[in-house]
C-alpha cells in the first residue's frame, strides 16, 4: 500500500489510521472504515473509489463531523474532527445525493442562509450571492421556491449552496448518483472549475468513468482498507492493466485472495 | 456557549419565514381555531337558546296515581293556581294532567314512553311508613356492608324506626335521562314546596303566630372576596392548562418541523454539515418554537378578546379580573420558563422521531404529561408552599393562581421559576444531544451493545425499566393504597414490584447474579460501620427532616399521623411489625435499589453521581412528598456502602437496623412521637457517621468500574453533545 510523504505542509485533510465500528444485526461488527491513511492537497480532486458499503461515505461523514470515528484521527485544514468540529466545517462544503434543500426558500435565500450559517462576512453576503447566481447560472430563477424547480435546478442551487462561504474544502459523495448524463456532465465541469480555483476536492464514486476522467489522485477503498492510492498512472503501472475498472478489479481480487468471486462492481460486498 | 450571532439568527429567522409560507399549515394550525372558536360558542349558545325555548315552549303532561290520588291532584291543581305567576323562571311552563292514566304500571309505561314528564304518586300513611322502612333498611344495609365488611353484628332496629309519619305523602316519578322531564320535576316541585311553605304560614298566623319564618332566625351570608378576587381565583385555576394547551399545539407547528421533518426531507444533513453548532441549531430552533407557541396563544387569547369587546361572546361575570401591570409583569415572566419547557419537549420529541408521523404518534402522551401538572392548581388545598413549587410546570401553575388572587410569595415563586427553568434547560440539552447522535443521520442504529443485548445493554435501559416501575408502584399506592391495608402494600411494592421487577430485569438481561447483586462478604470491620453507621444515620436523617420542615416544606400535621396510622396496624405485634417493615424492605428494597439498578447505573456515571442518582431515584419510590428528603439521604448512603464495600450484605443489615430503630423506640414508648434530637446527639451522630465511612473508605474495595469512556484515545476528549459510548464487554 502506498502511504502519503510524511508531513506534507499543503495536506489540506489529512487521514490518519482511521477507523468506525458499526453494529449491524444481521453481520455483526461491521469495521466500516478498518484503518484509512490519506492526505488531500490544495489543487488536486482527490477520488474515493469503491463499490458500495466499502466504506466512502462513512469515511466522508467522519470529515464532515457527523458521524465520530472510532480511532483515528482526521483533520481538515488542521483542525481535528474532534476537537474542533466547527472550524472543520467552517472550512468544507458537503454535497451528497441525499443532502436536501429547503422546499419552501427561494434559490436566492438558500445561498443567503448557507453564506450566513456558515459565518460567510455580513457585509460581503449579499456580493457574494450574486456571484454565485452569476456562475451557477441560476439567474432566471434565483426567486423561486426551490419545491417548484426542476431537478437540474435544483442541482445547480445546491452545488451553489455547498461553496456558499467559499471553503478550501470541497466534499462531493456520490453526487452523479441518480443525475441524468447532462446534470452529471455539468457536475464533472464544476467540480473541474473548483479545482482549477485551488480548492481540494474529495470525490467518492462508485463509477469509473467518472473517476478516470475526473481524479487526480485515486484511492481504492475496499471494506474499509485502502488497497491502492496513487494517480491513474501510476495504478496503471502497478498493475499492468489500463481501464481502471480492470485495474480496480485487480487490486479487488488480490485483497479477497483465491477464491473470491467477484460479480459486477455494484455487487462486491463486504459478505457476499 | 451559545453565541447569538449569526448561525442562530440566520436558522430562527429563515425558520420563521418557511413557516409563513407554508399556507396550509399556517391556516389549518391558526386561521381556523380563529374562525372555529368562536363559530363554536356560537353554536352552542345558540343550541341551549333554542333548548331553553323548546323546554319553556312544551306542554307538561302528568299523571296522578296512587290510593291518595283525589288529595295528591287537588294539592297540585291549587299549587299550580296559586304559583303560577310567582315562582321564578317558570312561569311560562305550562302542566297538563293526562287523566286517562290512573295505575302506577302505566304510568311508569307512558313515562318510559315519553308521553308523560311527571308522575305523581301519591300515599297513605301506612304505606309511606312501608317506603320509609324500606328506604331506612337499605342505607342501613349499605353502610353496614362499607363499615363492618363481612364480620356479622346483629344490629338492633329501633321498634318503630318510622315516626311521625304524615298522614299522606306524595313522590313524583321522573326520568332523570329527559330534558323535558327533568324540568318538570324541578317546576312541580317547586311549586309543591311554595305552596307548603305557604299553607305553613297561614296555619301559623291562624295559630296567632303571625312571624313570617323568616325572622326567626334571619341569615344572610355574604361573600367577602370581591368579584375580581373570585375572578382570579378562577381564571388562576384554567390560565395554566389553557395557555399551555394553546402553545402546546401552536409550538407543535413549528416543532415537527425543525428536526423531524429536516430529517424526513433530508435537509437535516445538510444542517448539520454547515459551521454552526449543535448548540446554535438546537436554541434557534427551540427559539422558534417559543415564540411561534406564544404568538398562537397569544392571537388566540387576542381573538377571544375582541370577540368580547364586540359582545358577540359573554365572558360569565364571574370570570372579570383586574391585575395591575405589577402582576401582569410577574405572570408574564412566570409563564417564560412555561413555554421554554414547553418548546423544549417539543423538540426533544422531534428530534427522537425519525418522521412526522413518528411525532405524531409521541405528541398525544406528551400533551397529557404537560395538561397534568397544569392542571396542579385544581387540586384541593393546593399551596404553592410546599414542595409542588419544585415540580415543574405544576409550581408554575400554581404560582400563577396565588398570584391572581393574593400577594406573591417571592421565595416560592422563584423557586418554581427555578425548577420549571431548570427542567426546560435539562430538555434543551437533550435535544442537543439528539442532534449530535449518529443514529440521526446514518442507518446504522445498532451499536455493540445493541448487538450483544443481554448485560451489556441494561446500563443503557435501566432507568426507563425504574420509570416503568415508579408508574407501577404509582398508580398502586395511588388507587389501591388504601384499600391494600398494609400487608397487601407491601406484598405489592416490595414483592412484586421490587423483587419480582428485578428477577424479571435479571432474566431478561441475562444479569450476572453474583455481580449484579454485589454478593459477597465484605471486609469484617465493615459491619462495625454498619453498626455505627445506621442509627448515627437515621438521626443525622431525622434532622435533616425537621430541617426541610422549617424551613422548606412544612409538612401538614394531618399528613403525619395519617403517615403514622397507615403504618401501624392496631393488631400487628412487635415481631411481625419488625419483619413486615424493616426485615421485608430491608432485604428486598435493597436486591432492587442497590442491586439491580445500582448495577446498571454505575456502569453509565461516575460513583458520585451514581450514589446521587440511586438515592434520588429510591426516594422518589416512596409516595408522600415529604419523605423524599430522607429517603433520599437514606438512598444515598447505602449506595455508597456497596460501593465502597462491595458487597450488598451491609447495606441490607443497615436498612433493617434503620427502619427497626425507627419504629421499635416509638412503637414502645421509650422515645415520645416527636422526639426533636439534641444538638448532642446529632454532633455525636455526625461524628458516628463519619467514622463509619471513615472505616468503609479505607477498607474500600477498588473494584468499582470507572464511568464510561471511550475506547479511541483520540476521541477521549469530551465533545459536548456525545452520548456516553457503551463499556466494552469484560469478556476474557
Amino acid at each position: 500500500m502506498e502511504g502519503a510523504p510524511e508531513a506534507v505542509s499543503d495536506a489540506t485533510v489529512r487521514v490518519r489510521q482511521l477507523r468506525k465500528d458499526f453494529f449491524d444485526e444481521a453481520r455483526g461488527e461491521v469495521h466500516a472504515v478498518d484503518g484509512l491513511d490519506f492526505e488531500c492537497h490544495r489543487g488536486e480532486v482527490f477520488g474515493l473509489l469503491g463499490a458500495n458499503g466499502a466504506g466512502k461515505t462513512t469515511t466522508l461523514r467522519i470529515l464532515s463531523t457527523v458521524i465520530r470515528p472510532t480511532a483515528g484521527s482526521a483533520s481538515v485544514m488542521g483542525h481535528d474532527v474532534l476537537e474542533e468540529p466547527e472550524a472543520v466545517r467552517r472550512s468544507l462544503g458537503f454535497y451528497s445525493a441525499s443532502t436536501a434543500l429547503y422546499p419552501r426558500l427561494t434559490g436566492r435565500e438558500t445561498l443567503q442562509f448557507f453564506a450566513r450559517v456558515n459565518r460567510y462576512p455580513e457585509p460581503q453576503v449579499a456580493a457574494r450571492v450574486d456571484e454565485l447566481v452569476h456562475r451557477f447560472g441560476i439567474g432566471e430563477y434565483q426567486d423561486t421556491r426551490v419545491e417548484k424547480l426542476s431537478s437540474g435546478m435544483k442541482q445547480k442551487v445546491s452545488m451553489a449552496r455547498t461553496v456558499a462561504h467559499d471553503p478550501p474544502v470541497l466534499i462531493f459523495d456520490e453526487p452523479t448518483v441518480g443525475l441524468d448524463v447532462m446534470n452529471a456532465l455539468e457536475m464533472v465541469r464544476v467540480v473541474r472549475e473548483l479545482r482549477d480555483e485551488g480548492k481540494t476536492i474529495l470525490f467518492s464514486s462508485h463509477i469509473m468513468s467518472e473517476v478516470e476522467k475526473l481524479c487526480d489522485r485515486i484511492g481504492i477503498i475496499h471494506r474499509g482498507r485502502l488497497l491502492a492510492l496513487g494517480t491513474l498512472e501510476d495504478l496503471r503501472q502497478e498493475t499492468g492493466k489500463h481501464y481502471l475498472e480492470d485495474v480496480f478489479v485487480h487490486y479487488v481480487t488480490d485483497a479477497e485472495g483465491e477464491g473470491a468471486v467477484l460479480g459486477p462492481m455494484g455487487a462486491i460486498r463486504k459478505d457476499g | 456557549m451559545v453565541r447569538p450571532t449569526g448561525p442562530l439568527w440566520t436558522i430562527f429567522r429563515y425558520e420563521l419565514a418557511m413557516l409563513l409560507r407554508d399556507t396550509r399549515t399556517l391556516m389549518i394550525a391558526v386561521v381556523a381555531p380563529l374562525v372555529l372558536f368562536p363559530l363554536f360558542i356560537f353554536i352552542t349558545n345558540r343550541v341551549e337558546e333554542r333548548e331553553e325555548q323548546r323546554l319553556d315552549e312544551a306542554e307538561y303532561r302528568y299523571a296522578v296515581v296512587g290510593s291518595e290520588a283525589e288529595w295528591a291532584r287537588a294539592r297540585v291543581d291549587r299549587a299550580l293556581e296559586e304559583s303560577s305567576a310567582d315562582v321564578q323562571g317558570q312561569a311560562s311552563i305550562r302542566f297538563v294532567e293526562s287523566s286517562q292514566v290512573t295505575d302506577l304500571a302505566t304510568a311508569e309505561e307512558e313515562l318510559q314512553e315519553g308521553n308523560l314528564q311527571l308522575v305523581v304518586e301519591s300515599f297513605s300513611r301506612t304505606e309511606y311508613r312501608d317506603v320509609l322502612r324500606e328506604e331506612r333498611d337499605s342505607a342501613l344495609a349499605d353502610s353496614l356492608a362499607t363499615v363492618q365488611g363481612s364480620e356479622e353484628e346483629a344490629v338492633q332496629l329501633p321498634p318503630d324506626p318510622v315516626p311521625a309519619v304524615p298522614a299522606r305523602a306524595m313522590r313524583l316519578r321522573y326520568r332523570a335521562d329527559s330534558d323535558f322531564s327533568r324540568r318538570a320535576r324541578d317546576g312541580l316541585g317547586a311549586r309543591l314546596r311554595d305552596a307548603r311553605e305557604a299553607e305553613r304560614d297561614s296555619l301559623f298566623m291562624a295559630r296567632g303566630f303571625p312571624v313570617p319564618v323568616d325572622r326567626v332566625i334571619p341569615l344572610e351570608s355574604q361573600n367577602v372576596a370581591s368579584a375580581q378576587k373570585e375572578g382570579g381565583a378562577i381564571l388562576g385555576l384554567i390560565l395554566t392548562p389553557l395557555l399551555l394547551l394553546l402553545m402546546l399545539t401552536g409550538g407543535s407547528i413549528v416543532a415537527v418541523d425543525a428536526i423531524s421533518g429536516e430529517k424526513e426531507r433530508g435537509t437535516l444533513e445538510t444542517l448539520l454539515t454547515t459551521a454552526a453548532t449543535r448548540g446554535e441549531i438546537v436554541w434557534a430552533k427551540l427559539l422558534a418554537v417559543v415564540v411561534v407557541g406564544l404568538a398562537v396563544a397569544a392571537v388566540n387569547v387576542a381573538n377571544l378578546g375582541v370577540y368580547l369587546g364586540l359582545g358577540i361572546l359573554d365572558l360569565p361575570p364571574s370570570m372579570e379580573i383586574s391585575l395591575d401591570a405589577g402582576r401582569i409583569v410577574a405572570l408574564f415572566a412566570l409563564f417564560t420558563p412555561l413555554a421554554v419547557v414547553v418548546g423544549a419537549a417539543l423538540l426533544l420529541l422531534s428530534g427522537l422521531s425519525k418522521s412526522y408521523r413518528e411525532y405524531q404518534i409521541y405528541f398525544f402522551p406528551v400533551f397529557l404529561t404537560f395538561l397534568i401538572p397544569a392542571a396542579a392548581p385544581l387540586l384541593p388545598g393546593m399551596e404553592l408552599r410546599s414542595a409542588i413549587a419544585l415540580v415543574p410546570i405544576a409550581g408554575v401553575a400554581v404560582a400563577v393562581r396565588e398570584m391572581m388572587v393574593g400577594p406573591i410569595d417571592f421565595v416560592f415563586t422563584a423557586l418554581a421559576f427555578a425548577s420549571t427553568a431548570t427542567a426546560a434547560a435539562w430538555l434543551a440539552l437533550l435535544t442537543e444531544r439528539t442532534l449530535s447522535n449518529e443514529r440521526l443521520i446514518s442507518r446504522q442504529e445498532l451499536d455493540r451493545a445493541d448487538l450483544e443485548g443481554g448485560a451489556a445493554l441494561f446500563p443503557r435501559h435501566v432507568f426507563r425499566w425504574f420509570l416503568g416501575f415508579w408508574v407501577v408502584f404509582f398508580v398502586v399506592s395511588l388507587w389501591f393504597g388504601e384499600s391494600l391495608g398494609i400487608r397487601g402494600q407491601i406484598f405489592v411494592n416490595l414483592v412484586l414490584i421490587f423483587l419480582g421487577g428485578s428477577l424479571f430485569l435479571i432474566q431478561r438481561y441475562k444479569l450476572p447474579i453474583k455481580a449484579t447483586l454485589s454478593l459477597r462478604m465484605p471486609h469484617p470491620s465493615v459491619w462495625l460501620a454498619t453498626l455505627i453507621g445506621a442509627p448515627s444515620a437515621l438521626i443525622l436523617g431525622m434532622g435533616l427532616a425537621q430541617l426541610v420542615d422549617a424551613y422548606l416544606f412544612p409538612v401538614p400535621e394531618a399528613m403525619l399521623e395519617a403517615f403514622g396510622e397507615s403504618l401501624t396496624e392496631p393488631d400487628m405485634g412487635m415481631w411481625q411489625l419488625l419483619f413486615f417493615l424493616s426485615i421485608m424492605p430491608g432485604v428486598l428494597e435493597e436486591i432492587a435499589f442497590r442491586g439491580v439498578l445500582l448495577s446498571g447505573v454505575r456502569k453509565r456515571l461516575s460513583p458520585i453521581r451514581t450514589v446521587l442518582t440511586v438515592g434520588a431515584i429510591f426516594g422518589f419510590f416512596h409516595v408522600s412528598l415529604f419523605r423524599i428528603i430522607p429517603t433520599a439521604w437514606l438512598g444515598v448512603l447505602l449506595a455508597a456502602v456497596v460501593l465502597l464495600s462491595g458487597s450488598i450484605l451491609p447495606a441490607i443489615l443497615w436498612h433493617i437496623l434503620n427502619n427497626a430503630l425507627a419504629i421499635v423506640p416509638a412503637m414502645r414508648g421509650w422515645v415520645s412521637e416527636d422526639f426533636t434530637p439534641s444538638v448532642m446527639i446529632v454532633t455525636l451522630s455526625a461524628v458516628g457517621l463519619a467514622t463509619s465511612f471513615a472505616i468503609l473508605w479505607v477498607t474500600r474495595v477498588r473494584t468499582t468500574p470507572p464511568p464510561a469512556r471511550s475506547r479511541a484515545g483520540a476521541s477521549s476528549r469530551a465533545d459536548p453533545g456525545r452520548e456516553p459510548e457503551p463499556l466494552e464487554p469484560s469478556r476474557a
